[in-house]
């Protein structure tokens, strides 16, 4: 790829990082006429078609089968590992007083590589958490600025949902509107928990609410709508980029994270695939260590980069990018991180709120064994969740939470299957026929829920630097402190009451027993002691607003100081909500996306 | 993406099975220990590369002793059952023989206790590790789930919407 610069000797655009929101950007301004010239702070292993099927065989060779297992980090673009939250010891310097739980991905298709596609808009609510239950900050967007962006996104990730099943707590979609593929079909255990569990009745503290299992839009591809071609494995330097046909459909791996081997899932590295090629420039194993600005104006006026031949050597050499336009799409933390590092906070209004609030979906996890086989351990990681305490007046004293129904038994919560085998042969000492019936009985049967609850900004969730901690390019690593406020923690309390009517409600004896489990991060509150694990979903970082006084970025996440720069990814929200953020960092950015092309090209 | 019995090596495995080989006898002990016949255990592909983890791993004369154990075992119906005893709660043998069924059902190997280790020898290779890529999958958990190895063996397309062996009508 060699991309056009423009007159001045840059690129139109220089964009940092090349996870979905870098290439989104990268695909729509490379398409309006823009050069675009996109760092990656990681190789670019996952680009090729051979270099994913490397990533593939990493996964089944790997002990433990967590979120990063496939995608091991190059040692000049480090970041945070599951193992890490235990021994506190990894990317991120833990300040506490509670252990952050998240990860993310630093290869050229960010954390897409690796996540598990859920798809959910937010709710118009969740825009207007403020207004309407005096928690919270309301986004200076609202659910209907963002509608025509969260169609658009749902056609570049290839989302498969049927709307008419997505229209609730006020989620409504244009006329004639539908996703670009039919919903993922429900697994078997979907449907036993559906028919135990639809319409019964639960009240969190506003009053009842009936419980629906609902199928949930899935960045999976599916049966296709009209004449949408789903996007399958591809191969960047292929001169088509697409591979025959293989992953047009999902077809049950079980592995959308932390691998879909047929790439059926979404991951950036489809929507880069197709930018222009004559407009854009990647350059991989380039690391963003600071951004320059003009001390008068503001305006930035370059990315330093570190570029590095080979990712166990900390040798490189040192770049300047230089562009009309700059956008940081890093990640929420990497964002900050890049921020802080170039000397750009601390200067009053938005410049002190640059790496405070940090937030995540803290998740609790519950497990059991249902009465009957359900099959587990077969299809997408999940195909449904139980959405109707996502919202409502309750939100006025706590969190809202969203149930994930897995279908891969209890692998995130124990390690199960292995841990399911190891357990009766070296604990129960079975062996034989005896094992063999006990594992068939057994293993069928498993349940498992993950609850994410919301959790809102506090000034005391923040991301720093030290110079003391610095990676092996010289470049800091994240100092964070993190704790669970009482919001959560009582949105946590009433998650726990509502799982366990369900198991009641099915049949389902509860096994959840964290000390028996997985190791992760625990919290007290109001006598109860609750296990929770990080979905992934940073956020809050550079905050939108409406102001420079209140805000880092504006409705066009674009930096109040610096008027030619972009933030530009979770960071920028308000709040979180209870949805996944892909989708709708996805359609923030193409909204951005439309804001540049304007500027740049017109 | 992957197959799950071994490939190229039809030959090896038809030789290695002739009664009087290890091979047959490491099968036969497989057999009591994990549940599952000869034929599938065969049918993973994996027996030779298990019974070289095994000797790799194992102090020398071990594996052998372990096999001679197995031959000894009584004849007829109360020939599993004799397994508990003879090997499982051997503090020599029954360590080893946990962990060939673990091989047998998730394709990794599982370092040996450290009482064991002191008593009879440690070996570097007595790790925690999957032993390959295709004894990942071909591991027999999945079978005994009714399901099939995460990320391999796919089975095509809303196969996930149908019902389980045991769910009932």
């Amino acid at each position: 790829m060699t991309g056009r610069t423009n007159g001045h000797g840059g690129h139109d655009v220089v964009v940092v990082g090349a996870g979905v929101n870098g290439a989104l950007l990268a695909k729509r301004l490379t398409r309006a006429g823009l050069s675009v010239l996109l760092l990656e702070a990681g190789p670019a292993t996952a680009w090729t078609f051979d270099g994913y099927t490397q990533h593939l065989e990493h996964f089944y060779t790997a002990t433990s089968k967590g979120a990063e297992s496939a995608w091991p980090p190059a040692g000049n673009a480090p970041q945070p590992d599951p193992a890490d939250v235990r021994t506190g010891d990894g990317y991120f310097v833990q300040r506490g007083p509670s252990p952050f739980a998240s990860t993310y991905t630093r290869l050229q298709g960010g954390s897409t590589l690796h996540w598990l596609g859920v798809s959910l808009r937010m709710l118009p609510e969740d825009f207007q958490l403020r207004s309407r239950y005096g928690v919270g900050r309301d986004w200076p967007i609202g659910y209907d600025d963002l509608e025509p962006f969260y169609r658009e996104a749902e056609w570049e990730l290839g989302v498969s949902a049927d709307a008419a099943e997505q229209a609730h707590h006020g989620i409504e979609f244009a006329d004639g509107y539908d996703y670009p593929m039919r919903r993922v079909p429900p697994s078997y255990s979907d449907k036993v928990l559906a028919g135990a569990v639809d319409g019964m009745a639960v009240d969190v503290g506003a009053g009842a609410v009936r419980l629906t299992v609902r199928n949930y839009p899935a960045a999976r591809n599916s049966i296709p709508r009209g004449d949408y071609r789903p996007v399958g494995a591809v191969d960047g330097y292929a001169s088509d980029a697409a591979v025959h046909d293989l992953g047009e459909r999902c077809a049950g791996n079980t592995a959308c994270t932390p691998i879909c081997p047929i790439q059926a899932r979404y991951h950036a590295g489809k929507t880069l695939a197709q930018a222009d090629r004559r407009n854009l420039k990647v350059v991989a194993q380039a690391v963003a260590s600071k951004v320059l600005v003009d001390p008068v104006s503001g305006a930035v006026t370059g990315i330093e980069y570190q570029r590095y031949e080979d990712p166990a050597s900390p040798r490189h050499t040192v770049h300047v990018a230089k562009g009309r336009a700059y956008v940081l799409a890093a990640h929420a933390v990497e964002n900050a991180k890049l921020l802080l590092a170039s000397g750009l906070a601390g200067r009053g209004g938005a410049g002190d709120l640059i790496g405070k609030g940090l937030m995540d979906h803290p998740a609790l996890y519950a497990w059991g064994l249902s009465p009957t086989p359900i099959g587990a351990f077969r299809g997408p990681l999940s195909t449904a969740g139980i959405e109707d305490l996502r919202g409502g007046a309750f939100r006025a004293e706590h969190a809202a939470f969203r149930f994930d129904v897995g279908n891969d038994g209890w692998r995130a919560t124990t390690g199960a299957p292995d841990s399911t085998v190891a357990a009766a042969v070296t604990g129960d000492r079975l062996y034989g026929s005896r094992l063999r019936h006990h594992l068939v009985e057994t293993l069928r049967r498993q349940v498992r829920f993950s609850i994410a609850v919301e959790q809102l900004r506090s000034p005391d969730n923040n991301v720093t630097i030290d110079p003391r901690h610095v990676d092996p390019l010289g470049n800091p690593r994240p100092v964070l402190r993190y704790h669970l406020d009482d919001y959560t923690l009582a949105g946590m309390a009433a998650a726990t009451e509502v799982y366990r009517e369900v198991f009641r409600q099915a049949g389902i004896t509860d096994c959840t027993d964290p000390e028996k489990g997985t190791w992760f991060p625990s919290v007290p509150y109001d006598g109860q002691v609750f296990h929770y694990h990080g979905m992934g979903h940073l956020a809050g970082t550079h905050v939108m607003g409406g102001s420079a006084e209140d805000s880092v970025v504006d409705a066009d996440q674009r930096s109040w100081q610096h008027r030619n720069l972009y933030l530009v990814g979770g960071g920028s929200f308000p709040t979180m909500g209870t949805s996944n953020p892909t989708l709708t960092m996805a359609a923030l950015t193409l909204r951005t996306a439309k804001h540049m092309t304007r500027e740049l090209a017109g | 993406m992957s197959e799950r019995a071994g490939t190229g090596r039809s030959g090896t495995a038809v030789l290695a099975t002739e009664p009087g080989t290890r091979a047959e006898a490491f099968l036969a002990l497989s057999e009591l220990l994990t549940g599952f016949g000869r034929v599938p255990l065969a049918g993973t592909g994996q027996t030779d590369s298990y019974l070289c983890a095994l000797d790799a791993v194992l102090p020398a004369g071990m594996v052998d002793e372990l096999l001679r154990a197995a031959g000894s075992l009584p004849e007829g119906a109360g020939r599993e059952a004799a397994v508990g005893p003879a090997i499982l709660d051997d503090p020599k043998l029954g360590p080893v023989a946990r962990n060939v069924i673990l091989m047998w059902y998730r394709g990794t190997w599982t370092a040996l206790p450290a009482e064991w280790r002191a008593a009879y020898g440690a070996s570097p290779l007595d790790t925690d590790h999957v032993l390959s890529a295709p004894a990942y999958q071909a591991g027999l958990q999945w079978v005994a789930a009714g399901a099939h190895p995460a990320g391999a063996l796919q089975q095509g397309y809303g196969a996930w919407a149908a019902a389980p062996e045991g769910a009932g009508p």
